[in-house]
C-alpha cells in the first residue's frame, strides 16, 4: 500500500497507534479489573482523538446496551452516515460524520471513484491515497458525548441539587432527585442534557458512574477498536493527548489541536474532562467554539436586576407620591 | 411502561438495572425528528458556502428550552404579584388610612398572583409530584433557586397580607404586607436573570438589559392590572395612570434596549425581527405604545372610566406579549448554530465573560483570533 509521505504512519508505528500510546495501554489493564473495587477518587475522563475514530458507533451501542437505554426508533436521517442525529435523553454516546472535500488529515486518504462512475472498479481498491487522484472526500468522525465540564452550567444552575460533583470529578444526574424543571437543558453550552418529555426528567452520560464504582472502565471506552476513546486519570489523559498532537504535528498533520484540554485552553469551563483532538475548527464538528459556563456572567445580570427592582420601588413611590393632592 | 420493550429486553431473562433503565418511553418512541432540527441538511462544506458559516449539517448545538406557555405566563402574573406587592407595601407606608382600598387590592393581587405563579410553576415541572425538591438546596449561581426561596418566602407573605386584615388580624397584616413588599423587587427581575444563566445566545446577549425590561414590565402589568378594577377614586386613578405612565416609557426604552443589545450579533438578534416571535415583539411594542398614548389623550371626566379601561387592556396585551416575544425569541436563536457561533467568534463567549477565548485551532489559536 503506497502512503502519502509523511501522513501515513509506518507499520510499526501503526500498531503503537492501534492500541494508543503506552500510557492508554497500561490505563487498559489498571482500569480493567472488574474485581469489583472502586476506582480510586481523582478526576477521570475521556480524551477523545477523532483522527483514528473510524466511525464504527461501537461506543454507541456499548452506551445503549450497557446503560439500557431506550431506542431511538429506526431512523433515516438523511446526514451522511449519521443516523443518530444528536445527543439526547436517551443519546449519550453519538457519533458525528462530516463530510467535506479534500483528504483525510491524517491518512491521505480521498477517493471515492469506487463509489461511481463507469471505470469503477469491481472492488474497493485500497483507497486511492492520492488526493489529486480522482476523488474529492473524506469524511472526519467524532465520537461525542457529555463534556463533564470542570465548571459545569448543568450542575450550577439546577436548583435542586440533583447534579452532583461525583468523586471521580464526573457530573451525574440523580434520577430520584431531579424535578424535571428543564433548568439545566438551555444551561449547557453544549447542546448535551435534555429531558426526556414521557419520563419527565433530565437525562445524559454519567461516565459509567455505576462501571467506575465496579473497578472499569466506561461501556464507550471499552468497546472502542481504534482507542479513539482512552479513559483514564485526566493527568495521564493530558500528557497521552500532548504527546499524539506533538506525533501528528511531526508527520506533517498540521491541524492537530486539542479542544477543552485544561483551564488555560477554555477558560469558559475551566477545561472539559472529556477533551478532544480536533483536526478542524469546532463549528465543523457542532462544538461551540468559545463555550462558558453561563452562571460566570450571571452576576452583571444580578447587578442589573437589583437596580431595576429598585427603580420599581421609586416608580410606585412616585406615582403614589405625586397623586397626593388628587381630589378624592 | 414500555421500558423494557423500547430496550428490546426480555424483562424475565434480563435485570433492567442499568443507569438508564428507569427512563419512561412512550409507545412507539421516535425522537425524530430531533427538535428544532434543520430541513436544509447541506453538506458541511455546502452550508459554510452559504451564510454564516460553517455548521453540522444545520443542526443546532444546544437543546432548546422544555419550557412551555405556563413559563412567560408566569413570568408576567409573577409581575403582577410583585407590582402588585410593592404598590401595597408602599402605599401603606405614606397612607395607611386613604389608601386602604389600593392597598386591599393590591395585596389580594400579589396574594392571588402568588399562588398562580406557584401553580403555573409547578405545571411546567417534569415531575410535578416531586416540586418540593426545589428547596431541598439553595444554589446562588441558580436564578432558578434563589427565585424558587424568594417565591417560597413571597407567597405566604402575600397571601397573609391580603387574608389577615379581613379576619380582624390588621397589625400582623400589615407586617406581612411588608415582608412581601420588600421581596417583590426580586420577584419581578430574577425571571430575566434565570434566562439568562443559561447558553441561549439571545437570552445571553441581553443578560443586562431584560432585567430592566422585565422590571418595566411588571409594572406597566400591575398598573394595567389595578386600573381594571371597575371602580376607583380620583386618587386611585391618578396613581396608577402615573404609574402605568412612566412604566410604559421605561418598557419603550427598555424594550429598545433589549434590541439594541441582542443585535450586536445580527444572527443573536434575529428572533426579534422574524417569524412568530418577531411578530409577537412589535404586537408588544405597538400596545405598550398606543396604551402610552391612550392614558395620556386629555377626556372629558365622563369619557375617563373608558380611557383607564382602554389603557389598561392595551398595557396588559403589550406585557404579555413581551414576555412571550422574549421567551420565544430565545427558543427561536437555540435552533440557530451559527447565532450561538456568530457570538462567540465575535468575542461574547467566554472571551468577553472571563477575559480570554478558547483555543479552536492548532498553535494556541483562539476562537476571537481573526
Ligand atoms: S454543561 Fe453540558 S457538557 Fe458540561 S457537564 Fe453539563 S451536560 Fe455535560
Ligand atoms: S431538570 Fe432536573 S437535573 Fe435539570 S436542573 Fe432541573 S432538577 Fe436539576
Amino acid at each position: 500500500m503506497s502512503v502519502s509521505p509523511g501522513i501515513m504512519p509506518t507499520s510499526d508505528e501503526s500498531a503503537e497507534l492501534r492500541a494508543g500510546s503506552e500510557l492508554a495501554r497500561d490505563h487498559r489493564g489498571e482500569f480493567d479489573r472488574g474485581h469489583g473495587h472502586a476506582l480510586p477518587a481523582g478526576a477521570k475522563g475521556f480524551f477523545t482523538d477523532t483522527t483514528v475514530c473510524i466511525g464504527c458507533k461501537a461506543c454507541e451501542v456499548a452506551c445503549k446496551q450497557w446503560n439500557q437505554l431506550p431506542d431511538d426508533g429506526f431512523v433515516f436521517t438523511g446526514t451522511s452516515y449519521d443516523n443518530t442525529g444528536d445527543l439526547g435523553s436517551s443519546t449519550w454516546r453519538h457519533v458525528a460524520f462530516i463530510e467535506r472535500p479534500g483528504a483525510h488529515p491524517t491518512t491521505g486518504f480521498a477517493d471515492m471513484s469506487w463509489f461511481e462512475g463507469d471505470d469503477a472498479p469491481s472492488a474497493p481498491v485500497a483507497f486511492g491515497p492520492d488526493p489529486q487522484g480522482g476523488g474529492d472526500f473524506s469524511w472526519l468522525m467524532l465520537s461525542d458525548v457529555c463534556k463533564h465540564c470542570v465548571h459545569a452550567g448543568c450542575l450550577d444552575v439546577c436548583p435542586t441539587g440533583a447534579i452532583i460533583r461525583t468523586e471521580y470529578e464526573s457530573v451525574y444526574i440523580q434520577p430520584d432527585v431531579c424535578n424535571g424543571c428543564g433548568m439545566c437543558v438551555p444551561a449547557c453550552p453544549f447542546g448535551v442534557v435534555d429531558r426526556r418529555e414521557e419520563d419527565g426528567r433530565a437525562w445524559k452520560c454519567t461516565l459509567c458512574y455505576d462501571r467506575q464504582r465496579d473497578g472499569l472502565e466506561p461501556a464507550c471506552a471499552k468497546a472502542c477498536p481504534t482507542d479513539s476513546i482512552v479513559f483514564g486519570d485526566i493527568d495521564d489523559l493530558r500528557a497521552i493527548a500532548e504527546e499524539r498532537v506533538a506525533t501528528l504535528h511531526e508527520r506533517g498533520v498540521d491541524s492537530a489541536y486539542l479542544y477543552g484540554a485544561d483551564a488555560a485552553s477554555q477558560p469558559g469551563t475551566q477545561g472539559l474532562n472529556a477533551f478532544f483532538l480536533l483536526t478542524d475548527a469546532p463549528e465543523v464538528y457542532n462544538l461551540p467554539p468559545d463555550p462558558v459556563d453561563p452562571t460566570h456572567a450571571v452576576g452583571a445580570a444580578w447587578r442589573s436586576a437589583l437596580v431595576a427592582g429598585a427603580a420599581m420601588v421609586v416608580a410606585v413611590a412616585g406615582a403614589v407620591l405625586s397623586a397626593a393632592g388628587a381630589r378624592r | 411502561m414500555s421500558g423494557s420493550q423500547d430496550r428490546h429486553v426480555d424483562p424475565e431473562r434480563a435485570l433492567l438495572s442499568g443507569e438508564g433503565a428507569g427512563q419512561r418511553t412512550g409507545e412507539g418512541d421516535h425522537r425524530f425528528p430531533v427538535r428544532g432540527h434543520g430541513t436544509e441538511h447541506r453538506r458541511p462544506d455546502e452550508a459554510a458556502a452559504g451564510d454564516g458559516g460553517t455548521t453540522y449539517y444545520d443542526q443546532p448545538l444546544l437543546k432548546e428550552p422544555i419550557w412551555i406557555w405556563s413559563v412567560p405566563a408566569y413570568f408576567y402574573v409573577g409581575g403582577v404579584t410583585s407590582g402588585a406587592a410593592i404598590v401595597g407595601a408602599v402605599a401603606q407606608l405614606v397612607d395607611r388610612q386613604g389608601l386602604d382600598r389600593l392597598i386591599r387590592r393590591s395585596r389580594w393581587l400579589a396574594g392571588g398572583g402568588a399562588a398562580v405563579s406557584t401553580v403555573l410553576l409547578i405545571i411546567d415541572l417534569g415531575r410535578p409530584a416531586r416540586f418540593l425538591n426545589m428547596l431541598r438546596v439553595f444554589r446562588p449561581s441558580s436564578a432558578m433557586s434563589v427565585g424558587s426561596w424568594t417565591l417560597a418566602a413571597m407567597a405566604p407573605a402575600a397571601g397573609a397580607s391580603a387574608v389577615l386584615p379581613a379576619v380582624g388580624a390588621r397589625r400582623l397584616g400589615d407586617a406581612a404586607g411588608l415582608g412581601a413588599g420588600a421581596l417583590a423587587p426580586v420577584l419581578g427581575t430574577y425571571t430575566a436573570v434565570l434566562l439568562s444563566d443559561t447558553a441561549v445566545p439571545l437570552w445571553q446577549a441581553t443578560r443586562t438589559s431584560l432585567p430592566r425590561f422585565f422590571a418595566a414590565s411588571a409594572t406597566v402589568a400591575t398598573a394595567s392590572a389595578l386600573e381594571l378594577f371597575p371602580t376607583v377614586d380620583a386618587r386611585e386613578e391618578a396613581i396608577t395612570r402615573h404609574l402605568g405612565m412612566v412604566a410604559k416609557v421605561a418598557d419603550l426604552v427598555c424594550g429598545e434596549q433589549v434590541q439594541h443589545q441582542a443585535d450586536e450579533v445580527a444572527r443573536v438578534g434575529r428572533p426579534l425581527h422574524e417569524g412568530a416571535s418577531g411578530a409577537l415583539w412589535r404586537t408588544a411594542k405597538l400596545s405598550t405604545a398606543a396604551s402610552l398614548a391612550v392614558s395620556l389623550v386629555p377626556v372629558p371626566a365622563r369619557w375617563r372610566a373608558a380611557r383607564r379601561i382602554l389603557s389598561a387592556v392595551l398595557g396588559t396585551l403589550g406585557s404579555l406579549a413581551g414576555r412571550f416575544a422574549v421567551f420565544h425569541a430565545g427558543k427561536r436563536s437555540t435552533r440557530d448554530p451559527r447565532a450561538s457561533f456568530a457570538q462567540q467568534r465575535a468575542g461574547r463567549g467566554a472571551a468577553g465573560v472571563d477575559g480570554r477565548a478558547g483555543v479552536t485551532g492548532p498553535g494556541g489559536q483562539r476562537a476571537t483570533d481573526a
